[in-house]
């Protein structure tokens, strides 16, 4: 009950509650004690709004990626592509980079940070053009060209002409973008996210024209690539490789956990620009203790453990600060553990304590079959049959079910994909004899059975031994 | 111990309405909403909710939705026949009736975000703007890039959106091979137990006290628990033999109190069901009474009776033959019905290697030849090969008791399976005075 | 109409397309093949005109069968339509308020008959319950698309007709697939719904319209479940269930087979959104015994099919297809046949206008009756004066033939009744020995003289050691079937059994144990003897039995009650011997029996195969060529080509070696030659030649008798049936 949410008391009620709940930061609650004194005196800010503001900021950060002030944890990337791409910008040189790491490991975000930083630049921003494109939104090229045509302005120049071939059209469109005397034309930058979705349009004409262009001197043009595949350039076509400027800025140093923890606090914590200046500080500082909190440090390792990226860490913060309330106005460790939990739950163990008797007795069943015949695919009539078996020893402790109901139950493991068809061709095959795979493995269904609402325990031996 | 649902941000009558109207999720309300935040502040980009069916996932959502006044659009997937039409339901939903005309005919996602964005600079979000997608997993089947489109899609319209997905498979099954943006998950258990005692005693019968109606469900889950936890499958059940179970009460041979009286009363009845859970058996008067009228002797009621099917002659024993066909391997042909088939030895002529019997690896395929010489064998009477039989092979076919397993247009030589159980067949042999057991490998 | 030819057989085995050909020129059709043209005409008009009328009857059968099963859907309709509005107050609708009601019909395997059932359907509910009704087929919907796009498109189609906006709405429904959701066809149904004429679509009387409940339900009909595809039906029902509230839909379900296929074809997440209730109709061996008792057991039909006639359409029935209809098509076709094939039918109508047309018969046509076998029989046994008399004079001739028309008439009038009756008595004898259904004695009584026969004699015996009640129920029964009974032979029969049925209620009569002793005494006589008898036939056996009981009852004096039995059982022998002789007896009965079930035969079941085979085997049947008569085993040169390789290839194994068999067949062609093969170009096969062979040999690919195989190099694989 700990979601539970209890109606706002007056200060001095909530500090009562304090005393009694968060025993565990006693720093914290004089804070809140002395804040709620001064807020009797000359309170332009209720606790409730400032959380709501938190909430505002945090949820900016976690939710909406709002950049902030420097990459945290990438300067020396950030420095690398901030200096190619005002090459581009300032100079006129064409160039072409990838950046390449795994998901949410902020590649999108070093990119703006760097974009914005690059377009604080007066002459620079008057002069570059962006063109954004997205793996998953432009599926194929006549697409890409449609939105580039839209992104540069220029739909009324275009109109209705035809071009013979890609490559026209798109020097069409930079030889459009150059200014009145043919020597200077304004450099673009070319974003493509997703990019090894790119790869996968016809013949790559796309990537091979905008890469040709960025080898030939004629209009500046940037193409940076952001992509999560490290075999990227695997993809590529020869011709399209080879025109590659074969720059890679990698997101893989792996920070130590010090850095990560510190990036945590970081994200937590309140700008000072706050307006209700005490309760900024009394969060920052019950951020700060958190952070020093053993058991907040342990979930922090675990989850560090399992994956280093922001995205993660931006969830489990996330999670944690759904909890913020007022009558909770601060993350403790146990809003923490609460989140990490939801976090790391097993989903399909989940899935399994909802099914009825009768579908644990089929998982049961399969289980024993992919035993018998080491993973082999096998179909209902064995199921049922290992079923019936059990049934005959221990007659009492499960209903003997008709087949019809059993299929039924059968076709309902089938819905949740706990059980896959090996073949397509369902139509053909009779039910009982189509062949399926279990997704399960012997451990989860073991500690799902565990901790099964009131499971026979007749069922419980059968699942350890073929025979109980 | 039901939770007061509270948040701020939102109205304390608003909140109580939504409350009111979800019995025994409190919880998920609670925890749903405090992941949603207020209104006017960002929310995670995806919400990923999941559990089985019949947990509420979609009723909570919408309540909260609707009662508190979001600005929201649900869709269900099955109905997208087209991702096009996903896409309009959106924009109409949150734009208003004209702004579906933007969309080109057959949009691409590409499409959709480029109106949504030109829309939604038109009339920026003041609040969080929602999209539930209902039934999510068949977004899979859609083009490829819909789903991880749509998980982000807060960023590609940049915009104050979120897309709340509910399915009732887990989210590992959905993430795309090279990944993609990763959901907050929220998980739906099911009602336990006493939930769901408390939500199948609010819809009483009229004509009779609550206490009345709650025992009765307090019975009915007590049989069926451990075999069906689905509240709606429950509900259907108890609308079922709630007539029964008063059946004592009306001719006054029991009082509301002898609840001891009323539970002998029903409990065969629910045994009974109990044989037909999930099957959904409702046979009419007419039927009955059709059934009574042509009930051979002994004909057993419930399932096996309903699975009897009248055939004319020759179909029986062309079913007959393509059970035989796709049931014993072909080599023993030769020994089941050839008249003078040597001597075979039983002991070299049952292979030792094929343990797993045939019944448990289902049928096999067998070419028309096969069929055809098998049933001029088991026929007993001479039968000129006429083109009704051979019209009878495909009406078979379509009435799914055989069925074609090599491609239509292939006219040489097609194969079939034999789609009827065995208790079918034996059936069907009876009639006609053919003992098909002598004549199944598998049985010798 | 005589070669049974391939092309022919399949032909005429469709049932649309026969009657296609009939509506494109039907009487020139029907007189061209006819020897005599003038008559021909007329016969074709009373062929329809009896059509016409065998049609309707068979209608009224029809719906009188399937009344029962439809009002019970209709009950059913109404019901929950009633419980769509009644949702607020009735608990148990209220239960069921996110259930779509589904009526699953189980209809049986005799696919082709359900159409009817369904129109029948459709139009009731059209005219009581509501004007939204619509039927779909598993063909025209493979895609979860096409079902909607037709369902929506039918829909609103039909209240095109209503007003304007509608009429646009349906008219932008196929270009604009877009707005073909359930949404759109929500609003479509408020609309409709809102204006009172909406209600009553163009077509139907605006009076019954008005009958309709404030919101119909809007029904769809599945007519074939089976052949629809499962992830299809799934969606569709996942669709419509979400719109439970606004819409009142129902489906209606037509099932061949059995109620588990819903089961099979649907899962348990699709099934529970529907509340199906089961119906059923009729078993059609049922139908097929009610539509031949109104159509051929009955006077009231001038044309008779023979007893080979019907055997074949019972058969076919039995065997091959339970589809009523067919038998039908089958009476059609042998209706049209009779009165093509057989000259005199024109005699074959109602007794007042045949005794009429009687009168003005032609020469020719006198002719033709003098040579008809039943007659000659008939002139055979008059005086000689009188057989001169009738070879002579035509008017003379027609004098008779009213007379014989008229006791043709009387005849049947008896013969039918009569019929009856001794069904009713021998029905419920054990082990049917004159046949369980009516039909099945109503053959045999065709066939022979039915009194002649062993099965007749066991059931008079059985009939004999009937118990009292069961005896004189069946008799009951007889007078009331022959209380109609018009004839004065009838009218005698009847009080007969009637006084007879009195005396058997007479006390004294009833005091003494009627058949037990008899069938004790029975047992006991043979169970001395019994061992010996134990394997015999339970018939054989029975028989024996009673030939003893025949003894040991002379040896000691019968009750009453068995008197009156015998004497029952002597007069009803006496009225069948009188009445149930065979047509055949009866002079100019080829003038109502159809008798050629040859042809019906090969019209109805055809065997394309066989004539294929005769065809290639004998290819004389089909090309009059004497050249090929003679061939008895040997191989004709002067056949075609086809033919001669046919046969060669009948002799190889299943691998066929090319080259040999060009060889046999060079040498069989050059025999032809009568130059003798080892001369000149010995083993040289000039190009025309092996041209010739290879045309032949992809000829009889094209037929199925021989495939190219991978197996082994210029080899072909024999198909022992042929890739049929």
């Amino acid at each position: 009950m700990e979601l539970s949410i209890t109606p706002a008391p007056q200060p001095g009620a909530w500090r009562r509650r304090g005393v009694a709940s968060d025993n565990d930061l006693i720093k914290k609650i004089q804070a809140e004690v002395i804040m709620s004194k001064r807020k009797a005196k000359d309170s332009h800010f209720t606790v409730g709004e400032c959380i709501s503001q938190v909430q505002r900021l945090l949820r900016e950060r976690f939710c909406h990626q709002q950049l902030p002030l420097r990459p945290l944890g990438m300067e020396s990337q950030h420095k690398h592509l901030l200096e190619l791409l005002r090459r581009t910008a300032v100079h006129g040189e064409s160039n072409s980079v990838l950046i390449v790491g795994p998901r949410g490991a902020g590649k999108t975000m070093l990119l703006n940070c760097v974009l914005k930083e690059l377009l604080e630049v007066n002459e620079v921003k008057k002069n570059v053009l962006l063109v954004h494109l997205n793996g998953l939104l432009q599926t194929d090229d006549r697409i890409a060209l449609k939105e580039i045509t839209r992104q540069l302005h220029l739909e009324n120049v275009v109109g209705d002409k035809v071009f013979g071939s890609f490559a026209e059209n798109l020097a069409f469109l930079l030889e459009a973008l150059k200014k009145g005397d043919r020597s200077t034309s304004r450099p673009v930058l070319f974003t493509l996210d997703e990019f090894d979705l790119f790869a996968h349009h016809k013949n790559q004409t796309l990537l091979y024209n905008l890469l040709d262009i960025s080898q030939s001197a004629q209009t500046p043009v940037a193409v940076v690539g952001l992509t999560c595949r490290l075999d990227v350039l695997e993809l590529l076509e020869k011709r399209v490789k080879s025109r590659f400027s074969h720059r890679q800025i990698h997101l893989l140093s792996p920070l130590g956990f010090e850095r990560y923890l510190e990036i945590a606090q970081q994200q937590l914590s309140l700008p000072s620009d706050f307006p209700d200046h005490k309760f900024c500080e009394d969060w920052n500082a019950s951020v700060k203790a958190l952070c020093e909190d053993k058991s907040a440090e342990a979930v922090l390792q675990k989850h560090f453990n399992a994956s280093k990226d922001f995205r993660s860490l931006h969830m489990l913060l996330m999670l944690a600060l759904s909890r913020v309330t007022v009558s909770n106005p601060a993350i403790r460790p146990a809003d923490l553990l609460e989140a990490s939990r939801l976090c790391t739950a097993d989903s399909k163990a989940n899935v399994l304590h909802g099914l009825s008797i009768l579908e644990l007795c089929l998982i049961i069943a399969m289980k024993h079959l992919n035993d018998i015949y080491d993973g082999e695919p096998f179909n209902f009539q064995m199921v049922h049959n290992e079923f019936k078996k059990f049934i005959q020893r221990k007659s009492h402790s499960v209903h003997n079910f008709e087949k019809p109901v059993v299929i039924k139950a059968f076709e309902h493991l089938q819905q949740l994909e706990l059980i896959k068809p090996m073949d397509g061709s369902t139509a053909k095959t009779q039910k009982e004899y189509q062949l399926v795979k279990l997704m399960l493995d012997h451990s989860q269904i073991m500690e799902a059975l565990q901790k099964y609402p009131q499971c026979p325990t007749d069922v419980k031996q059968w699942a350890v031994s073929a025979f109980g | 111990m039901s939770v007061q649902l509270q948040h701020p941000g939102y109205a304390e009558e608003r909140l109580r309405l939504a409350a009111a109207r979800l019995p025994c999720r409190e919880t998920q309300a609670g925890a749903l909403l405090s992941l949603l935040g207020e209104p006017e502040q960002y929310s995670y980009p995806s919400i990923f909710i999941y559990g089985h069916r019949a947990t509420g996932k979609s009723h909570v959502t919408q309540t909260l939705l609707k009662e508190l006044e979001m600005p929201h659009v649900v869709v269900s997937c099955v109905e997208c026949v087209s991702a096009g039409l996903l896409f309009e339901q959106v924009l109409l939903s949150f734009f208003g009736s004209s702004s579906s005309e933007l969309l080109p005919r057959s949009p691409s996602l590409s499409d959709f975000v480029r109106v949504y964005r030109q829309l939604c600079a038109q009339v920026p979000a003041t609040q969080t703007r929602y999209i539930v997608l209902d039934r999510a997993e068949l977004l899979r089947d859609m083009d490829s890039n819909l789903l991880p489109g749509f998980l982000r899609l807060q960023e590609l319209v940049g915009d104050n959106v979120t897309v709340i997905l509910l399915s009732e498979i887990v989210w590992d099954k959905f993430r795309p091979n090279t990944g993609c943006f990763e959901p907050l998950l929220l998980l739906f258990p099911n009602y336990s137990k006493v939930e769901l005692q408390q939500i199948l005693s609010q819809d009483s019968h009229p004509s009779y006290s609550p206490e009345l109606y709650s025992a009765y469900i307090n019975i009915l889950l007590g049989v069926f628990y451990s075999v069906c936890r689905d509240l709606r499958e429950l509900r259907h059940l108890a609308a079922l033999n709630f007539s029964k179970f008063c059946e004592p009460l009306e001719t006054g041979e029991a009082k509301e109190k002898d609840t001891h009286k009323l539970w002998r009363n029903i409990e065969p009845h629910l045994k009974r069901a109990m044989q037909t859970v999930y099957l959904r058996e409702v046979s009419s008067v007419q039927w009955e009474q059709q059934q009574a009228e042509e009930r051979e002797v002994g004909a057993v009621r419930g399932l096996s009776a309903h699975d009897h099917v009248e055939l004319p002659y020759y179909s029986k024993f062309l079913l007959i033959a393509a059970y035989l066909a796709s049931y014993n391997p072909a080599r023993t042909d030769r020994r089941f019905f050839l008249k003078h088939h040597g001597k075979i030895k039983k002991t070299n002529f049952l292979k030792k290697h094929e343990k797993t019997s045939n019944h448990l690896l289902g049928p096999k395929p067998f070419p028309l030849d096969r069929l055809l010489a098998i049933f001029y064998s088991v026929v007993d009477s001479r039968v000129a090969p006429t083109a009704s039989v051979f019209s009878q092979i495909s009406s078979l076919v379509t009435l799914q008791l055989l069925s074609q397993v090599s491609h239509d247009d292939q006219l040489d030589s097609p194969k079939y399976k034999c789609a009827v159980s065995l208790d079918f067949i034996r059936a069907v042999a009876r009639t006609v005075g053919f003992d098909i057991l002598r004549y199944l490998y598998d049985f010798l | 109409m005589t070669t049974s030819s391939v092309s022919k057989g399949c032909f005429v085995f469709k049932p649309s397309s026969k009657r296609k050909k009939r509506a494109l020129d039907a009487e020139d059709y029907f007189t061209n093949g006819s020897e005599d043209y003038e008559t021909s005409k007329e016969r074709f008009q009373l062929c329809q005109a009896l059509w016409e009328n065998m049609r309707a009857e068979t209608e009224k059968v029809q719906d009188e069968l399937s009344k029962k099963m439809l009002d019970s859907v209709l009950e059913f309709v109404r019901k929950s339509s009633a419980s769509f509005l009644s949702r607020e107050e009735d608990w148990a609708s209220r239960m069921r308020a996110s259930e779509i009601p589904t009526a699953a019909l189980v209809l049986g395997v005799n696919v082709p008959d359900h159409d009817m059932t369904f129109q029948s359907l459709s139009d009731r509910l059209q005219q009581t319950v509501t004007p939204f009704v619509v039927s779909v087929q598993a063909k025209e919907c493979a895609a979860l698309k096409h079902l909607l796009q037709k369902f929506l498109q039918r829909l609103m189609g039909l209240s095109v007709t209503v007003d304007e906006e509608e009429e646009e709405a349906g008219a932008e429904l196929p270009q604009r697939r877009v707005h073909c959701s359930l949404s759109a066809l929500c609003d479509w149904y408020r609309t409709v719904c809102q204006k009172p004429s909406g209600i009553s679509p163009g077509k139907k009387r605006s009076s019954s319209a008005m009958e309709f409940p404030p919101r119909p339900p809007v029904i769809l009909i599945f007519k074939d479940l089976e052949a629809f595809s499962s992830c299809v039906l799934q969606d569709f029902i996942l669709i419509c269930s979400q719109y439970t509230q606004q819409l009142p839909l129902l489906f209606i379900f037509g099932i061949a087979t059995s109620p588990c296929t819903i089961q099979r074809t649907l899962p348990h997440s699709v099934t529970s959104l529907l509340c199906i209730e089961l119906f059923q109709s009729l078993p059609c061996t049922q139908h097929l015994a009610t539509v031949i008792d109104k159509l051929v057991l009955t006077p009231q039909q001038p044309f008779k099919p023979s007893g080979k006639v019907l055997q074949v359409l019972v058969g076919l029935f039995l065997y091959h297809d339970f589809s009523v209809r067919n038998f039908i098509k089958g009476l059609q076709l042998s209706l049209l046949e009779h009165f093509h094939s057989q000259p005199l039918s024109v005699l074959c109508r109602k007794k007042e206008e045949a005794v009429e047309r009687a009168q003005k018969l032609s020469h020719q046509e006198v002719e033709r009756i003098r040579q008809l076998p039943s007659f000659m029989r008939f002139v055979e046994k008059q005086e000689p004066e009188e057989q001169v008399q009738l070879l002579t004079s035509d008017d003379h001739v027609k004098e008779v033939c009213q007379k014989l028309l008229e006791d043709l008439r009387r005849y049947h009038k008896n013969f039918y009744p009569i019929l009856r009756c001794l069904h009713v008595l021998t029905s419920s004898l054990p082990k049917y020995p004159l046949g369980k259904q009516m039909r099945e004695l109503h053959v045999s009584c065709l066939e022979r003289n039915v009194w002649e026969t062993e099965e007749y004699e066991s059931a008079l015996q059985l009939l004999r050691m009937l118990a009292k009640d069961e005896l004189v129920a069946a008799l009951q029964k007889c007078v009331e079937i022959l209380k109609p009974g018009k004839t004065k032979n009838m009218r005698d029969a009847l009080q007969q059994l009637g006084t007879l049925t009195a005396r058997f209620q007479q006390p004294d009569s009833s005091a003494d144990p009627p058949a037990a002793e008899g069938s004790t005494e029975g047992k006991e006589d043979d169970s001395a003897p019994g061992q010996g008898l134990q394997k015999k036939t339970d018939l054989f056996h029975l028989q024996k039995t009673l030939l003893e009981m025949k003894e040991s009852r002379r040896s000691k004096k019968k009750s009453p009650f068995e008197l009156l039995r015998n004497e029952t059982v002597e007069y009803i022998d006496s009225l069948v011997k009188m009445h149930l002789a065979t047509p055949e007896s009866q002079p100019l009965y080829e003038v109502y029996y159809y008798t050629s079930s040859g042809t019906l035969r090969r019209h109805l079941n055809a065997t394309p195969r066989t004539s294929i085979q005769t065809a290639l085997s004998h290819p004389y049947c089909y090309l009059q060529n004497e050249a090929l008569k003679n061939e008895a085993g040997a191989i004709s040169s002067s056949a075609p080509d086809l033919c001669i390789v046919y046969k060669l290839h009948l002799e190889c194994g299943r691998l066929i070696n090319l080259y040999d068999w060009l060889e046999a067949y060079s040498t069989v062609v050059t025999a032809a030659k009568g130059d003798d093969p080892d001369s000149g170009e010995k083993g040289k096969i000039s190009e025309v030649r092996h041209a010739r062979f290879i045309r032949a040999v992809s000829e009889l690919e094209f037929l199925g008798f021989v495939k190219s195989t991978k197996q082994k190099t210029d080899h072909v694989a024999r198909l022992t049936w042929g890739g049929c």
